[in-house]
């Protein structure tokens, strides 16, 4: 039965093969590639090469993906990925997929468009005017490196930095940047890793841990990163014919809130930040009408929701007493947030314990 | 071997290739079950022209559908690839399958596999010929839906050049290449379902079998890549290719994604066709 | 390919290879034994009548012969080339008939028969047209050549199938029931056509339920019986042995057969006396036996029968079929081993 056996072979063989190839499709880039070998760097040194580090001309695909333990509406719950380019000279386009549409932000030197596919509508900021305020959160999450540069900024003081080793990010070799919270912070948090471009000495992915669990909570990196000039072509737009084109400046000064008002507002909310580093906590107040306001409206799924939002509260959270009164508690793998019933609020990368303390310091 | 048994023939000991390729594409092409698939499929994006065409005149102002719909609307150069990616979550995967299920499943019920086999035309070679038929038959009838979609998108729908779901609108000859890359970028996908199904038809004489099975892997696919929990196995799944062709008509065009849909069918291309090879090499005619 | 032969008879006249012949043939489909034991000879210039039961191996045996099915055991060689190595040279030369014509039912006569003579190696392209309008006119289809095969009766259909084995000049021709479905004439030009071929040396096997039809136009026989060849051989050999029997009167019937039986001859009991059959004896040893047992034997008649009894005898008696030793059989001409 030579022939048949010679069909076999060749069966197994080719089927193998394919599959292979499919294994190869579904295995993430490097996941089981040795960390490449590279000079020591002091972890002084890589902070301060990360800090002066200027991005060049790139083009990329960053990742966001989070587990936080609870949907966050805003925060992409899934694994999202957005095209990004830059030619290191201030011009920039992003573009995700959102639902069945894509979305394209072109920032062009001295105009920023926003095209929106879905439903063809094109929003134009003039660059020059005061800073856009109403930036998405995917959108500030699309710029791992911005994300990083401001973590590392921020942190460094209550933070053990150290170098850990070497990670492969994109194809691209990278220090794996570690910084751990001093002993004294009271946090939820173990560590934020930042991979750096061992060449650019670009952040290329940030990773955010918590205590307890070994995948990021948090995880926001290029899963493609490229170097380059990049076609110029790519950072000029023209609203196309027949899309609706509004004046963003136009649209947010009209929406704009007087003085007045602003003072207002910040005089009931009274925002306050107690502690620092890791263990800072946002303290603020929420108007009490508007905890027991009645709320119908559509949910991000677009699900009908009513109630009010202390219902929701009672609904999703812990209900808490202290020194400041009682209230209600939320807690995710990253942060806590707890809302008095007097409208009190108190939010961090913290255990519950420290939110109680501030509130309670008045 | 004997003198007597090997008197001098001027012949061949095969018959030509080509010759074998034209009889299949002609007769192919006779079947009037072929026939009428392609007339649907070539339907397709006129009555997609027309019904948005309308909607676009009855609801001013109004998106008339998400995705891609929402951008065909005075974008006749789109109407062909809004024709084809929404074909390709059904009709065209069905087409791929029927073809396969006549071509060796069918022909075996008929009695005229047997007759190629007694000609003789080697397993491997006979093969060859009715994925050669499978593959262009499939080719034909995507460049067909995409030849009605231009035409009917250009006289419904209008639209200079074509713009992309980035915001820029590309010129005329530049859009019309976006087309022929949908087209190669199905048809690779429809044969990569044909040669899963040609598998398939390789091991029954019941070509319904071969359509209900094909059917069967891509509503599985369909089913699991939807399962968060079986997220590490989307990639392999020969739906998520089909899913990514819409990509198409961003800009600039995401390569990566395109080529990895184009290697996944390649994978599926040869584990399709290495099974109905060996089952060819073994099977009784 | 050298095209040696395996069982190692080459030699120099045709005669001594046969067109077809198989050794130990056997084919198990999901544990139900087909065939078995299968050694056929297909002697080159003879026309072969394979008969046999529904279900007795005939049809198997033709697709083994034409590679369409691999034998379990067993071999194959077709005009002088084992199979399947061979198929791609000997193929070319063998037309077939079987289980009925295999054409596309939307094509016409005409556009089937291109189809099939696309395939055919000994065919050069420029010589399509004329083959296949030859083949038409022999089967007399030339009339209805541009309808479509769906239209067909059954008859033409046939036709049809023995035209697509006729587009080129074949040395072996093997045609599978090639009479099913035809009237009294398309019978008749059938035995016409393989009359020519015979005329022409081609070596032609028809199987066939039709015993006249074999008795009339074949030179060899082969008989299968529960997927054995239970006898073959020339058809004048195989009625002169098949048709002996003895007819003894004698009044002690029990006692004659017993005696018959203690020496392996078979024998059946009458009213009036028993039957002996003479496959494995003969007249002489039977008076023999049956007076040495102290029988009496009061007559002692030849029987002559045509090939439906014998046909009946080696397929429809379980009994007497069992007690035949296949491989004694002297049945079998020496000259055809």
């Amino acid at each position: 039965m030579n022939r048949k056996r010679t069909a076999l072979s060749v069966a197994a063989a080719g089927t193998a093969t394919g599959v292979v190839g499919l294994v190869l499709l579904a295995a993430p880039a490097g996941a089981d590639e040795a960390p490449p070998t590279l000079p020591e760097v002091s972890a002084e040194a890589l902070v301060q090469s990360v800090l002066t580090s200027d991005v060049p001309a790139l083009s990329g695909t960053v990742k966001v993906s989070s587990d936080l333990g609870l949907p966050v509406p805003g925060l992409p719950t899934g694994d999202e990925a957005v095209r990004v380019y830059t030619d290191g000279q201030g011009k920039a386009r992003i573009s995700m997929d959102q639902g069945r549409g894509e979305k394209t932000v072109i920032a062009d030197g001295a105009t920023t468009w926003l095209w929106n596919s879905a439903d063809r509508s094109v929003v134009k900021y003039d660059s020059a005017a005061e800073h856009r305020a109403d930036r998405s959160t995917e959108e500030k999450l699309a710029d791992p490196a911005a994300v990083s540069l401001e973590f590392i900024t921020a942190m460094r003081a209550d933070s053990t930095v150290s170098v850990d080793g070497t990670a492969k990010v994109a194809d691209r070799p990278a220090y794996q940047l570690v910084l751990t919270p001093k002993p004294t912070e009271r946090t939820l948090l173990r560590e934020v890793r930042i991979a750096v471009d061992s060449e650019t000495r670009l952040p290329l992915r940030l990773e955010v841990l918590a205590n307890g669990s070994a995948e990021p909570a948090l995880s926001v990196g290029f899963t493609e990163f490229a170097t380059g000039a990049q076609d110029a072509g790519l950072f000029t737009f023209t609203p196309p014919a027949g899309a609706k084109v509004t004046d963003g400046n136009a649209e947010a000064r009209e929406h704009q809130p007087t003085e007045q008002q602003k003072k207002d507002f910040l005089a009931t909310i009274n925002p306050k930040v107690v502690g620092e580093g890791w263990d800072t906590v946002l303290v603020g107040t929420v108007p009490a009408d508007l905890l027991k306001a009645e709320v119908s409206g559509k949910d991000a799924d677009g699900r009908k929701a009513a109630g009010t939002p202390l219902d929701l509260l009672k609904q999703f959270g812990k209900p808490v007493s202290g020194p400041f009164g009682t209230g209600f508690v939320i807690t995710t793998k990253v942060g806590t947030a707890l809302v008095a019933e007097d409208g009190r609020v108190a939010v961090g990368a913290v255990p519950q314990q420290v939110l109680v303390d501030a509130l309670g310091q008045k | 071997m004997t003198a007597a048994l090997d008197e001098p023939r001027a012949t061949a000991r095969r018959a030509p290739l080509t010759r074998l390729l034209r009889s299949e594409l002609r007769m192919v092409l006779r079947r009037p079950r072929t026939l009428i698939g392609l007339a649907l499929l070539a339907l397709v994006p006129v009555v997609a022209g027309i019904g948005i065409a309308i909607a676009t005149g009855s609801s001013s102002g109004e998106s008339v559908g998400d995705g891609l719909a929402s951008l065909v609307e005075g974008n006749g150069l789109l109407l062909p690839i809004f024709g084809l990616t929404m074909s390709m979550t059904m009709l065209l995967p069905l087409t791929g399958a029927m073809l396969a299920a006549d071509a060796l499943a069918g022909e075996a019920a008929n009695g005229t596999l047997r007759g190629l086999l007694v000609a003789p035309v080697g397993r491997a070679r006979l093969l060859a010929v009715k994925a050669f038929g499978v593959a262009a038959v499939s080719l034909f009838a995507v460049l067909l839906m995409a030849a009605t979609g231009i035409v009917a998108g250009l006289l419904l729908l209008g639209g200079d050049g074509m713009l992309t779901s980035s915001g820029t609108t590309l010129p005329f000859g530049a859009g019309l290449g976006r087309v022929l890359l949908t087209v190669v970028l199905v048809t690779v996908q429809v044969w990569a379902l044909a040669a899963v199904a040609l598998a398939v038809s390789a091991w029954t004489e019941h070509p319904l079998i071969v359509v209900v099975v094909s059917l069967g892997v891509v509503i599985v696919s369909g089913v699991l890549s939807v399962i968060p929990a079986l997220d590490w196995l989307t990639p392999a799944l020969i739906t998520t290719s089909w899913e990514a062709i819409p990509e198409v008509v961003k800009d600039p065009l995401p390569t990566a994604t395109l080529l990895t849909g184009v290697l996944r069918a390649g994978c599926y291309i040869l584990i399709g066709y290495s099974i109905a090879l060996s089952r060819m090499l073994t099977r009784d005619g | 390919m050298s095209g040696s032969t395996e069982f190692g008879t080459v030699a120099g006249s045709p005669a001594a290879v046969p067109a077809a012949r198989t050794r130990g043939l056997r084919k198990v489909y999901r544990g139900t034994v087909a065939v078995d034991n299968v050694d056929l000879e297909v002697p080159t210039g003879a026309v072969l009548g394979m008969l046999g039961p529904n279900g007795s191996g005939k049809t198997t045996t033709i697709r083994m012969l034409l590679g369409l099915v691999t034998p379990t055991a067993g071999e194959v060689e077709l005009l002088g080339r084992k199979l399947p190595e061979g198929a791609a040279e000997s193929l070319p030369e063998v037309g077939a008939l079987v289980e009925g014509p295999g054409f596309h039912p939307f094509l016409s006569g005409r556009e089937n028969l291109l189809r099939a003579a696309a395939a055919e190696p000994h065919l050069s392209t420029s010589r399509i047209p004329a083959a296949v309008g030859a083949a038409l006119e022999r089967v007399g289809l030339a009339h209805a050549a541009n309808r479509r095969f769906r239209g067909y009766s059954l008859g033409m259909k046939q036709r049809l199938g023995l035209a697509g084995a006729l587009l080129v000049p074949r040395r072996l021709v093997v045609l599978d029931e090639p009479t099913n479905g035809l009237d009294p004439a398309g019978t008749r030009e059938i035995r016409t056509i393989m009359a020519d071929l015979h005329a022409a040396g081609t070596t032609v096997v028809v199987s066939s339920h039709l015993l006249a039809e074999v008795e009339a136009t074949c030179t060899h026989v082969a008989v299968l019986n529960q997927g054995t060849v239970v006898a073959q051989g020339e058809l004048a050999d195989l009625l002169d042995a098949g048709s002996a029997t003895l007819l003894v009167s004698t009044p002690e019937v029990e006692a004659a057969v017993d005696a018959l039986r203690d020496h392996r001859i078979p024998a059946r009991s009458l009213a009036e006396g028993i039957r002996v059959d003479l496959t494995a004896t003969t007249a002489p040893e039977v008076v023999e036996t049956l007076v040495k047992a102290g029988v009496p034997v009061h007559e002692v008649r030849r029987q002559r029968t045509g090939l439906e009894d014998l046909f009946a005898r080696l397929t429809e008696d379980p009994v007497d079929a069992a007690e035949l030793d296949p491989t004694s059989d002297p049945l079998v001409p020496q000259e055809t081993r």
